[in-house]
């Protein structure tokens, strides 16, 4: 039936092309196409590592342009200083400013100096005559 | 900016590149060498890819194009079916399959490359035409023109086996 069916039917050639396209093995297909999604994935993995790569430095860039990078740095900065107070505290040290227009309001009044006067030595010669600061003895 | 990667979906484009590269060198060992090369060549330049100028199994099938072009000529020639079974001992269909293919080797290599690319790679006429730089026109007329010696050697073709497998029923 098969056969008289065959011999009858007007023979497609562009069908039996199609059909009859030859197929690669299996085994051959399934080594190929690892072998080109191995390659694959190793370009997507450097794509990847480039594209954060250039992100970061963007986002760096516009950091830096508003002084991010300063305000961070300091802010770092302040937080280590935090850990550290609260992990070994010390004592504390006031620190006085010396040079302050207001600190002369509060220091402690300093003493009047009096002049000492010497008293002139009497006896042996004029050298070591020490004249006391008084008026000139009146002659008129 | 990132490109579109010809190769994301491998398997369909390896089927259709054997495909084509079998219905011109024949099926087996040489068609999976041709096919390799081809892929090879595709992932060293996937970069020159450009989806502007088609599909990228278009692209490489011209890739597999410049591959059998390129290759070594053989000593022995469409040789691929000599060492089939009998066809007496074949299924009709299997026999008028291996009777088909033997008669695309007997085609010039023109006629041949028509055929794999439309019915191997399963381009249309008009990808084709795109491939070879002609006119949708000139490759329906041209494939039209293959399949009609096509035809005519597979009628030489298939008289001689029709007897036998009439004689040994």
């Amino acid at each position: 039936m098969r056969y008289w069916r065959r011999r009858h039917e007007p023979f497609d050639l562009e069908a039996e092309l199609r059909g009859g396209r030859p197929e690669p093995t299996p085994d051959f297909v399934q080594k190929l196409e690892a072998r080109v999604r191995e390659n694959g994935r190793t370009r997507v993995g450097s794509l990847r590592v480039a594209f954060v790569g250039a992100l970061t430095a963007v986002m760096l860039v516009a950091l830096a342009s508003v002084g991010g990078v300063g305000n961070a740095s300091s802010a770092a900065r302040d937080a280590a200083v935090s850990v550290t107070r609260v992990v070994s505290p010390t004592e504390r040290v006031v620190v006085v400013l010396k040079k302050s227009a207001a600190i002369d309001q509060y220091k402690p009044k300093a003493k009047k100096k009096t002049k000492k006067v010497k008293k002139a030595k009497k006896g042996k010669g004029a050298k070591g005559k020490v004249r006391a600061r008084t008026r000139p003895p009146f002659t008129g | 900016m990132l490109r579109r990667d010809p190769l994301a979906n491998p398997e369909p484009l390896i089927r259709r590149v054997y495909a084509y590269v079998a219905y011109r060198v024949g099926d087996g060992p040489d068609a999976e060498d041709l096919t390799s090369e081809t892929f090879e060549r595709a992932l060293r330049y996937r970069k020159s890819y450009d989806p502007k100028k088609g599909e990228p199994v278009a692209w490489l099938l011209g890739i597999a194009k410049r591959c059998v072009d390129g290759r070594r000529p053989r000593m022995e020639l469409a040789s691929e079916y000599a060492d089939e079974a009998s066809p007496v001992d074949l299924e009709d269909e299997a026999v008028r399959r291996l009777t088909v293919a033997r008669a695309v080797t007997t085609l010039d290599d023109r006629d041949r490359e028509l055929i794999a690319l439309r019915y191997g790679a399963d381009l249309t006429a008009r990808q084709i035409a795109e491939l070879f730089g002609a006119r949708t026109n000139a490759i329906e007329v041209a494939l039209h023109r293959a399949l009609g010696r096509l035809r005519a050697t597979y009628g030489e073709e298939e008289g001689p086996a029709v007897r036998k497998r009439e004689a040994s029923r």
